[in-house]
């Protein structure tokens, strides 16, 4: 073979290494699970953040506040755009608003992502472009992440929309099972979140190597003894312990250098992690950064293995146990109702029986004729609103029906007459929905 | 080649491109203005990374906890309200901010905008500070921007606060008379 040949194909092999490698780094198969995590604390910190400042929103951000456009747009470029600068008329900022709040609550919840995650980063940076002096750390981690996990294909995991999916083929055939999502390009934005947060840290510390006081390590005394940051106790317990301030310091300093570096081996991430989240719960207890330390948090959970997520919902079924719910297979209204509830199942803890097919040895069909039951891992079967009452405790995607069934007194004592109401008339109800169904 | 093979490599080649593109933006955006390098990336990088909002620094209390080291710790804004008695009423409005508001952080950043910006807006806040203590039947307010010295261990110890005289440098930034 000729030299060219050879290093034509050592050329070759050297090229088909790096993308074999560039591969690995960025487009592995993964499913959304983590970010869609960062979605929910991301997408609940916003709603509440911004529900919060609605009752400022045309004194703050408005033209006839204290920030006139005029001034807004002095110290702004033509990339820096905001909503806010083409509103004329006051209403035009609260209906945006109302909109924006709105799309924060769809996200958190997962419903319709593909577009209302949109929404939500163009409100954010138009919020945060209309007056820059409000702007602080938060706002911009805000921007960054919003944007990473606008690319993402967000909401196939932990979402409404994950519901809707599941519900569509359940309705075909009740034990249908939907594999989860796992993308190339899911992989690939998990890891630009990762890197996000790692630059974050490294520069993040490194700035603070310029400082002297972090040097001498002094720093959080300064801090807790500013009045923005002031806290007494704290200063008390330094003042007396003085060493305190040093370990404190050094350790934030360490923990912030640390971290870009050992995030991403498999034997040190569990403690970078908890030293990271450790660290912000401190922001948020002892200076009151409790929006910052939280979307921080937020950012971090990307780097949640999905081995210790499929670990903790095996551990969880484990601990649960195996839940067997029967229903009536001829009652249509039953059928969509439980097409519903499983949806929400996304551990699929509960198997389901039709007593018509094929009849429980546990519950006789005269019982099963007045309600639906659930047979629970220790051979007890709970009838009807019990069932209902004992499953959304336990399953996970069903926990924001906890404050409707769980009301001391009141939701056993509306929950049982509305659920014997539904069962004593389900075959009027399937007809209805049968006939609404074929016209 | 198929069409399907030479989309899926269309698809790989622009996911490829623009991960290493964003990447590249998240390690400028914070990274020092010294080198040509940074320099010439950042003009290429500015307006994508204005547009999102990705151009910051992260530079967290750092490098020095006090504001542009001007102070060793910090700048509050202090104002006092002449009353048509001429008696003099000092307010820090920081002090009553709550930390579980969002809308502390805010008014916070909003105190400090204006030591920044008095002229652009002194007039707005006076007449606002004049409104909210029309009680007093102010007649004129002087902002001032009380800067915070050191403050150590030992002063902690022997019971003084943050804000003693001794430890604040106050200086007048603006005086505006209230609108009737």
């Amino acid at each position: 073979m000729s030299a060219l040949g050879i290093s034509a194909r050592a050329g070759r092999k050297a090229f088909a290494a790096a993308e074999q490698a560039w591969s690995r780094l960025w487009f592995q198969e993964r499913p959304t699970t983590p970010l869609e995590l960062v979605r929910i604390g991301i997408g609940a910190a916003l709603l509440l953040h911004y529900l919060s400042a609605s009752s400022y929103l045309l004194e703050f951000w408005g033209d006839a506040g204290l920030l006139p456009r005029a001034l807004a747009l002095r110290d702004s470029d033509p990339w820096m755009q905001s909503v806010f600068f083409y509103f004329t008329a006051p209403w035009q900022w609260i209906a945006f608003d109302a909109l924006f709040l709105f799309c924060c609550a769809a996200f958190t919840a997962g419903w319709r992502t593909d577009w209302v995650k949109w929404i939500v980063l163009i409100g954010h940076i138009s919020f945060v472009y209309r007056n820059t002096y409000l702007v602080y750390g938060v706002d911009k981690i805000l921007a960054a992440v919003l944007l990473i996990l606008c690319l993402a294909p967000v909401g196939r995991a932990i979402s409404l929309d994950r519901v809707r999916a599941v519900r569509r083929i359940k309705r075909a055939r009740l034990d249908a099972v939907l594999p989860p999502y796992t993308g190339r390009w899911a992989g690939a934005c998990t890891r630009l979140m990762q890197i996000q947060m790692a630059v974050l840290f490294f520069y993040s510390g490194t700035t603070k190597l310029l400082g002297d006081q972090w040097w001498h390590g002094d720093a959080l005394w300064l801090v807790f003894s500013s009045e923005e940051y002031y806290n007494g106790l704290l200063l008390d317990l330094f003042a007396r312990h003085y060493w305190l301030v040093n370990v404190a310091t050094y350790s934030t300093v360490l923990i912030e250098l640390a971290y870009p570096f050992l995030i991403w081996q498999r034997a040190t991430r569990p403690y970078l992690l908890a030293a990271a989240i450790l660290l912000h719960v401190q922001f948020a207890v002892l200076m009151g950064l409790f929006y910052f330390s939280f979307v921080m948090i937020m950012g971090h959970l990307s780097f949640v293995r999905i081995e210790w997520l499929r670990r903790l919902g095996t551990a969880w079924k484990r601990a649960i146990g195996d839940m067997e719910m029967i229903y009536d297979g001829k009652c249509g209204f039953c059928v969509r109702s439980m097409v519903w509830f499983l949806a929400f199942d996304g551990l699929q803890q509960i198997r389901v029986r039709d007593f018509r097919k094929n009849p429980s040895p546990v519950v006789s069909d005269a019982q099963m004729e007045k309600a639906l039951y659930l047979v629970l891992p220790d051979g007890r079967a709970l009838p009807g609103f019990e069932a209902y009452r004992y499953a959304v405790l336990r399953v996970p995607g069903l926990w924001w029906q906890i404050p409707l069934f769980y009301v001391p007194v009141f939701s056993r004592l509306i929950g049982h007459p509305i659920y014997n109401w539904v069962a004593g008339n389900r075959s009027w109800l399937s007809s209805i929905l049968l006939s609404r169904r074929r016209s | 080649m198929t069409a399907k093979v030479w989309r899926e490599r269309v698809t790989y080649t622009a996911m490829s491109l623009f991960v290493a593109w964003h990447t590249l933006a998240m390690v400028v955006a914070p990274a020092p203005d010294t080198s040509d390098l940074i320099k010439g990336l950042r003009t290429v990088l500015d307006p994508y990374l204005h547009f999102f909002k990705l151009d910051n620094q992260w530079n967290f209390f750092a490098p020095d906890v006090g504001e542009e080291g001007r102070d060793p710790i910090g700048v509050i804004l202090r104002y006092v309200i002449k009353d048509d008695a001429g008696t003099l009423h000092r307010f820090d409005p920081d002090a009553g901010l709550n930390w579980f508001r969002p809308s502390s952080i805010w008014f916070h950043d909003w105190y400090r905008a204006l030591l920044e910006n008095p002229d652009d807006f002194g007039e707005e806040f006076a007449a606002l500070f004049c409104r909210q203590h029309a009680e007093l039947h102010p007649v004129a307010i002087t902002l001032f921007a009380a800067g915070q010295k050191e403050y150590g261990p030992l002063d902690r110890l022997r019971g003084k606060q943050p804000l003693d005289p001794e430890f604040v440098n106050v200086a007048p930034v603006k005086s505006f008379e209230c609108p009737p």
